[in-house]
Formats: C-alpha cells, structure tokens, sequence
C-alpha cells in the first residue's frame, strides 16, 4: 500500500516522502529560483533534478533516471511562467527493497528502473506542495512480464530478477501516455498488452474523477489500481490542514 | 549562484539584546537543545534523527572488499556527508562547501579517528577479505545543530546496525544471510558524542544547540566530541573570535554533561527499537536458538 | 459566500459550475491557479480548493503553500541586499532573483534627501509590477499620492515567518469576520505593539520590549501552526497575557 507524507521538510519549498512496493523516496522542490547564467533558459524554467541513492555516491543509473525525469517534469510543469529560473529536484531514496542482501557487494543493478516510479511519484507529490503551476498531474507503475508471458504488476525484487523484461509507464491525468521505459526481450504485441495494463492501472480511475465520479472499480481489486487517489488524498489531508482554522471558527 | 540568506539588521540586533536578557528566540533556555526525537528504519542501521527542524539520516552499509596493503589487519570504515538542496538551496549538488569540509573533518575525527569502531574487528581473512563498512550521511533539513545532530545520527546507526555473521574455515570464508544465522552488532569500543556551543561578546554568552539564525548572528562555536564516560576527544574552536582559556575549559565542562544527556536518549531510543523489533520476533528468536 | 471544492492540476473547470453574471458586459474574473484556453475552456494548474464568488463573478484556486511569487499591489517585507547607482537591491524571498526598489521611491525623497539604507536594513514595501520578463520592481510610496502610507524602512522589531495563507488573511481589510483572526486585536488591549504584514510570509513585530515583541509573534506563529480557530485563539491570548 502506498504511503504519502506531503511537506516532511521545513526548508524546501515542497517535499514529499512517497514508500511503496519497498520502495522509499524524499523529495524536495525548490523554485522558482535564481538559475546560474550557464543553466538560464531565455524563455523558459530550468528544471534541474538530482537523484541520490541511499547507500554510495550516485553513479550512472542515477544520472539515467535524472534525465529520464528532467525530460518528463519539463512537460508537466508551466515551464513557460517562470522564465530565467530554476526549479529544482532533489529526491533521496530512503529504502530500496534490493538492499536486503548485504552479503554481496553494494547493490549496483545495471539498471534502476524499478524505483522510477517511485521517483516520479514523489516527485509530481512535492510539486502539488508547492505553488508551481502544472500542466497535469501524473501516475506512474512497473509491469514486468515473467518468462512465461504473465504480467505482473508492481513485481517484487525477485520476480524482477527472473522477469523476461520489465517496464515503466506513466500516464498523465488525461490519459496521455507520458513515460515508457522497458528493458528486457519483448514483442510489439506483448508491449501493447503492458500498454493497455498499464494504462488500466494508471488511468482508468483518473478518467472517472472528473467525468463519471463512479468508485467502483471491479476490474481489479490491485491497490496499485489507486494511485490517482492516493495524488488526491494527500491534497485533501493538506487543505484541511490548511483550512483547520475555517472548521474550528464555525 | 544561490546563496544562504541572512538575515535582516533588526533581526540581528533584536536577537542579541533578546540574549543580553537570556533569552532565545523560541523560548528555549541558553543551554537546552531541541526536542530530539530518534528513529529507526525497519532495516537495521538506519537512523533517523529530528533535532527541532534538523533533520539527518543515516544508514550503514558494508561489503566485502580486499584491505589496503599496508593495513592488513584492519577493516575499513568510512564516512560520507554530503549537503543536498534538499536540506537547503545554498547547498549545491556536486560541490562541496566549506560546512560539508568542516562537517566530514569533524565525524571523522570524532568517530573514526577516535577509534571508536574497532576496524580490527571488521577482518575476516588477513590481508585478503575484510569488511568495507560506509556510513552514508544525509541531511534532509537543516535548522543549525548540523554537527551534533550528524554526530548523533551515525553513532545511532552503527550502535543499531547489526553485520552479518560469518566463519572462517581452512582460509575460505563464509557469510551467513539473515536467514541462516542472526547478524551481529558491530564492536564498538566507546560511543563518542559532540556538542557545539556557539558564543557572543567574547565568550560572555554561550548557547547549546544553536539554529541557523543564532549561528550567523554568533562570532564563533567550539565543538567539543566526548564519551559519555567522560574522555574528550576532540575540542575545535572556529568562526575568528577570540575566547579565554577558563571559557573554553568551562565549555568543556557543559559539554560533558550534555553529552551524558544525549548519550541516555540514544540508549533509551535503541531500547524501544529493541522492543518494538521483539514483539514480532519473538518466534524468530527462538528458531535460531533451535538451529544450534 | 464562495463555495469551495478540490481541483488537481490539469482538470478542466466545468462550464456549469462557472458563476453567472448578473450582467453579460461583466467579465468572468479568473484568479490565480487558473489558465484559459482560447475559447472558453478552463483548467486549473494548482492543487487546491476551488473559490467561486459570484457576487465579484470570479473563480479561482486557493493554495497557500510553496513559495511567495511577487504579484503586483502586494505588500511585502524585503531586506536591502546592496545598492547600486540608482536603486537598492532586495530580496523578498531567498535564494530568488532581487527585486529593484529605485533610491527615489520614498516619501518626499530627492537625490539630495532621499533615505540612505545599509544593506541588511528591511523595507515594508508594494510590489509595482511582476512581469515575467523582468526584474520584479518594488517602491515604498504611493505613485499617485507620494505618501509613504506606512511603507519605507522598519527600524528595530523582529520579523517572525508566517504562512502565505497567513499572512493573506492577516492583510484582508476585516480581519475578524473573513480571516478569523482575534488574537492580535486581544493583545491589543494589554500590550502596545506595532505590526507590518508583508504578503511574503513574514511579520514584522515591534513592542516596548523584548519579552512582549516575542510575545505577539509567537502567537501568531501559534495561531498559524495549529490552524487555531476563534475561541481557541481567545485562550491562547489569555494564557499568554497571563504569563507576562
């Protein structure tokens, strides 16, 4: 089950601590703020994003991730509002669920994937915190299909380890797909069958919320299947913190 | 380039005549620290440590790797801090500023220098396999009080953090996974603590625990790094203002009585993780008394 | 009263729900967090509760937390950074671009008279235009009037941060009925203080003395914190009083 703390930190101008499927991300946004002359865009926001891992210095999958989410924030941020100035990401992983086996060496996969979606999470979290203007909000998960041509979704460490190929995706609130990242052996049909998972996992709740308003959601029973409203609960928690003072004038 | 902010000219001079009156800002007495609240991870060494705003994690992580050539004997043990903008914007990623210098000197000297971790005890076969351990140090908030509550944070962890066991058999080695046997804490031999203490008019006043905003109106801090037995290990004077020998002695004194009190919320915060870990681990406990 | 209800960023405001002037030359008024689509589509780009006043036929997204961004006619609290030739530079929010307050922009000042400020000297001051092309420029008089109007430097006193959503209801012009605000109005009557509300989040404070001056602005911290509702703030107040 996903757990979100919206505005842990003091400092920054927006964080949030996203954990789930094992996975535990900070993250703080900081911006509008005054870019460095060799970073400012004339007529639009930088977006700078670090990613720092929990044990060890960052190495080459994390600059992967970086700008698998510069590239991705850039759209959903009104980039164009704030022109000549930085908005910047810095996410933290906290726990990941590779780390159980210390025995080895430290855990440097060949690739992270499996914590985007974490990342992006906590990172569209911290930007609701905040007052950047958005253009969307947007959920993310991981499928991964097994040898025998099963998907799994929100796969644990082991299952991706024996998966044939595993994938990323993430969908904007308006059912756009906005991130693929895949790795592995598949075919085109085999993808369009994550696609469509995927896509039913991200979206299909986001469509109801400002069309149909209909809660139930048969077709699968996942919790993953919630991820568009755990993004609504956490603003929902901070607006009545925020509007406490409404309810206890009366 | 993005730079610390300072604050205002009133905001200086009300908080010193505030302290000429001995008072701070938030009500707190001169030689009082914040609320301090440890935690720990469900993993074992990771530490999560609150002080007022400040906020610092740790964790501990080890591998095995060949020891240096000239040091057969011993394990290694090292400390990384790195300031993030996550704790604040001035800090930049990648580049390291003149606090994170003066941060890492100081854990070093505190914790590894003074030997509190026996590197002895993380060698496993002489000269070819013995364990790297790294305390990676991240500072999630910062509101002053970097250097105790990073201090604090790491002892925390590596008391917490249990290594996993292992043997030694004809020169092969062997290292258990948590499964097959419980994985043992780490040799300490003493738990070293500091505490900074900041001064104005020439060491006249001094405070505990200073925030940001009492830093930057201050004219220097000493950090002193002691045992809760009472052994010193490291005194450092920085920020340029001059101070009398009797003030330094007598920082010293304040130091150690703080570090007692510090000293007793790390053992009392171990303890409840102890419990908490118990309840469910009971039946765990008990399997691997079976295995033997 | 304006209703109230959740928007994320990117949902598209039903046209149903749009208020209906009472008169079809009255433009629909849009408020921050919102974005027009040519034609007539709305969607928000905040996360917040929706505002509607049909009264004033205009919507818009309530939101109070992140960083202050200037909006022109806000007051706000700027600390002086440095001056050059022919302004102060200043800073309202850190680690943000300074904003230009011209030498001039004072009550009465000429280039003989004009008001010498070090850096690190705070100025209460109103936000003269925010474009996004451009450096944000400040002043501390009234264009029209030339008055200061309580603008230009603050001396002694303290500043205490306060949230954004704070500080707005602290500026509203009736404080107690739309901000439910009491607890500077009770110390009022036991305490003398003055008090300057920058829109940035800050409150600037000064009283007779140190203990009253941190008494008034710990309250409003208090009041900001825990979201402290009328009757509760009256406590606060009591007990405070009762402490000096």
């Amino acid at each position: 089950m996903a757990n979100t703390t919206l505005s842990p930190l003091h400092r920054a101008d927006g964080s949030a601590r996203y954990t789930k499927n094992g996975y535990s991300v900070i993250a703080a946004v900081n911006g509008p703020i005054e870019v460095q002359r060799r970073d400012e865009l004339p007529e639009e926001a930088a977006v700078d994003v670090a990613v720092r891992p929990a044990a060890g210095l960052g190495g080459l999958p994390e600059r992967h991730l970086e700008s698998i989410l510069q590239n991705t924030l850039r759209h959903v941020i009104v980039v164009s509002a704030h022109p000549r100035t930085l908005i910047q990401f810095t996410l933290q992983i906290v726990t990941s669920p590779g780390d159980d086996s210390v025995t080895g060496s430290l855990p440097q996969a060949s690739s992270n994937l499996p914590v985007l979606p974490a990342l992006l999470q906590a990172s569209i979290l911290a930007l609701l915190s905040t007052s950047i203007p958005l253009f969307m909000t947007l959920t993310a998960t991981l499928v991964a299909v097994n040898p025998n041509g099963i998907l799994l979704v929100e796969p644990s460490v082991q299952e991706i380890k024996l998966a044939s190929s595993i994938h990323v995706l993430a969908f904007s609130s308006h059912g756009d797909l906005l991130v693929v990242e895949s790795e592995g052996d598949f075919t085109i049909d085999k993808w369009e069958e994550v696609h469509k998972k995927a896509k039913s996992i991200c979206h299909e709740e986001a469509g109801d919320e400002s069309e149909s308003g209909s809660e139930d959601v048969s077709m699968s029973s996942d919790d993953s299947s919630k991820i568009e409203n755990v993004l609504k609960e956490a603003v929902e928690r901070k607006i009545a913190k925020e509007q406490r003072w409404k309810e206890s004038t009366g | 380039m993005p730079r610390e902010a300072e604050p205002s000219i009133n905001e200086k001079a009300f908080l010193l005549q505030a302290l000429h009156e001995d008072i701070r800002l938030d009500g707190r007495a001169l030689d009082a620290y914040r609320n301090l609240d440890i935690s720990f991870g469900d993993d074992y060494g990771v530490a999560d440590v609150r002080l007022g705003k400040t906020r610092v994690l740790t964790r501990i992580s080890a591998s095995i790797t060949a020891p240096r050539p000239d040091r057969k004997f011993d394990g290694i043990f090292t400390i990384t801090t790195e300031l993030s903008p996550l704790a604040s914007p001035a800090f930049e990623s990648g580049r390291q500023s003149d606090l994170e210098t003066h941060l890492s000197r100081i854990l070093e000297t505190s914790l590894r220098r003074s030997q509190a971790l026996s590197t002895e005890s993380l060698c496993l076969v002489a000269g070819r396999q013995v364990w790297s351990l790294r305390a990676d140090v991240h500072v999630l908030d910062h509101d002053g009080g970097l250097i105790d509550a990073c201090c604090l944070c790491t002892l925390a962890a590596l008391r917490h953090y249990r290594i996993p066991d292992s043997s030694v058999k004809g020169g092969d080695l062997t290292v258990y996974s948590a499964l097959e046997r419980d994985p043992v804490p780490l040799a300490l031999l003493h738990h070293p603590l500091c505490v900074t203490l900041v001064f104005f008019d020439a060491g006249e006043k001094w405070l505990v625990d200073a925030t940001v905003m009492e830093l930057q109106c201050s004219e220097g801090e000493i950090v002193v790094a002691a045992n809760p037995q009472g052994e010193v290990c490291l005194v450092q004077k920085g920020g340029g203002g001059e101070v009398e020998a009797l003030v330094v002695l007598r920082c010293v004194e304040v130091a150690m009585g703080k570090v007692r009190e510090l000293g007793k919320a790390v053992d009392g915060a171990l303890e409840r993780d102890a419990r908490r870990r118990d309840k469910g681990g009971m039946s765990r406990e008990l399997r691997a008394e079976n295995e033997r | 009263m304006a209703t109230q209800t959740l928007v994320l960023p990117g949902d598209t405001i039903s046209p149903n729900i749009l208020p209906i002037p009472s008169n079809p030359s009255h433009f629909l008024k849009l408020g921050p967090g919102l974005r027009h689509t040519p034609p007539s589509t709305i969607t928000s780009v905040l996360a917040g509760s929706l505002c509607i006043d049909p009264k004033k036929n205009a919507i818009w997204v309530e939101n109070n937390s992140g960083r202050y961004i200037p909006q022109p006619h806000d007051l706000i609290l700027a600390t002086v950074h440095h001056s050059s030739t022919d302004w102060y530079h200043c800073a309202i929010t850190p680690y943000t671009t300074l904003a230009q307050l011209p030498h001039l922009a004072f009550e009465g000042a000429t280039k003989k008279t004009r008001p010498q400020l070090n850096a690190g000297s705070l100025v209460y001051a109103r936000v003269v235009s925010a474009a996004k092309h451009t450096d944000v420029e400040i002043t501390c008089c009234n264009a029209s009037t030339g008055k200061s109007e309580g603008m230009g430097e603050l001396k002694g006193g303290m500043v205490f941060d306060v949230s954004l959503g704070m500080a707005r209801r602290l500026l509203l012009a009736r404080q107690r009925e739309e901000g439910g605000i009491v607890v500077l109005e009770g110390l009022a009557e036991k305490v003398a203080f003055e008090v300057a509300v920058g829109r940035n989040g800050k409150v600037w404070v000064k009283s007779g003395g140190v203990k009253e001056t941190l008494l008034v602005g710990r309250a409003l911290q208090e009041t900001d914190r825990e979201g402290l509702g009328v009757e509760e703030q009256g406590r606060l107040v009591k007990k405070l009083l009762r402490g000096l």
